[in-house]
């Protein structure tokens, strides 16, 4: 009884912690969208955008192709323990390689990431599609904790970092 | 994703085969938003207006003559994993037919007649028909999937 509690609350935590980085990863497209409001002028820029919001679809497919094999019904405590601490390492490893990455590549072409806004897009749109897809058919709990630590370094980025 | 997960194809050569259908429709749709979007962007004109009507058979004529004569050249999706090797080949190969599909996006781009980027458009589209009616193979979906990655990082770097 306590034990079956424990899991459905586990299983919701997992469910909110998962709408929680879709909604981020979907405000920092609204961002981006009305932050590039003004330099979306021409027809080329819409297409740029399309372009770099589909860019993950095709290789998410080919991905699927290769590794269809379900590791899913694994959701199971032990996974978890398992995986809990290389995932968390995996989380907070990443979002400092990336921020840093962000700021070196800012800092060597001196442009913002904001004037770049096709490559956050497609940043952005990369990680949560793979995000989405790993989280619905493997639930790969290492590569969740690598895509949220992308996601979670591109927003700080964006909202705190951009002056 | 509910439609990759029917229930009808539950098994891996079936699901193979599905997303190998998506991925050809994902790039006809490319294919028909490159051409609006070249055809829009870089003011094409026609020149010679009966060339639109016959630039499709060029390539359809072909296709379906092809395909009528032609027995399956792969025997079709495998039903378990593939090796590590294999999956670094055809890495490989998306890898290299993405950089030429850059490539022949940007030749397309500088075509400035309608009824030839329309032939190019349809010969590209009737190459992925004949894959996906004849390559039934990892070797098929890696051609597809280049395809697909090459227009796209065309529109996003270079357009």
């Amino acid at each position: 009884m306590l034990t079956g509690l424990d899991t459905s609350m586990q299983q919701k935590q997992l469910n909110i912690a998962f709408f929680i980085t879709t909604g981020i990863s979907v405000v920092v497209f609204i961002y981006l969208v009305f932050l590039g409001y003004d330099e979306v002028k021409t027809f080329k820029d819409v297409v740029k955008i399309i372009g770099s919001v589909l860019f993950p679809i095709p290789l998410l497919f080919f991905i699927r192709f290769i590794v269809i094999e379900h590791f899913l019904p694994e959701n199971t405590d032990e996974y978890k323990i398992k995986n809990q601490k290389p995932a968390t390492i995996l989380l907070v490893v990443t979002i400092v390689i990336a921020m840093l990455l962000m700021q070196i590549i800012e800092f060597l072409t001196q442009k913002k990431l904001e004037d770049a806004l096709v490559l956050a897009h497609l940043i952005n749109s990369t990680s949560i599609s793979s995000y989405v897809f790993n989280y619905l058919l493997y639930n790969n709990l290492k590569a969740n904790g690598i895509l949220s630590g992308i996601l979670m370094a591109l927003a700080i980025h964006i909202f705190f970092f951009s002056a | 994703m509910n439609v990759i997960k029917t229930p009808k194809n539950q098994t891996n050569s079936g699901k193979r085969e599905l997303l190998f259908t998506f991925q050809t429709i994902i790039v006809t749709a490319l294919l028909a938003f490159t051409a609006i979007a070249f055809f829009f962007y870089n003011q094409l004109t026609v020149v010679k207006g009966i060339k639109v009507i016959f630039a499709p058979f060029l390539s359809v004529v072909p296709l379906l003559f092809v395909l009528s004569i032609l027995r399956d050249l792969r025997k079709g999706f495998i039903e378990g994993n593939y090796t590590k090797k294999q999956i670094l080949r055809f890495a490989l190969l998306t890898v290299g037919i993405t950089a030429a599909f850059t490539a022949i996006t940007f030749l397309l781009s500088k075509i400035n007649a309608l009824e030839i980027l329309l032939a190019g458009i349809i010969a590209i589209l009737s190459t992925v028909f004949f894959l996906r009616s004849k390559i039934k193979d990892i070797l098929g979906m890696s051609i597809v999937t280049g395809i697909a990655e090459g227009i796209i990082v065309y529109m996003i770097f270079l357009f």
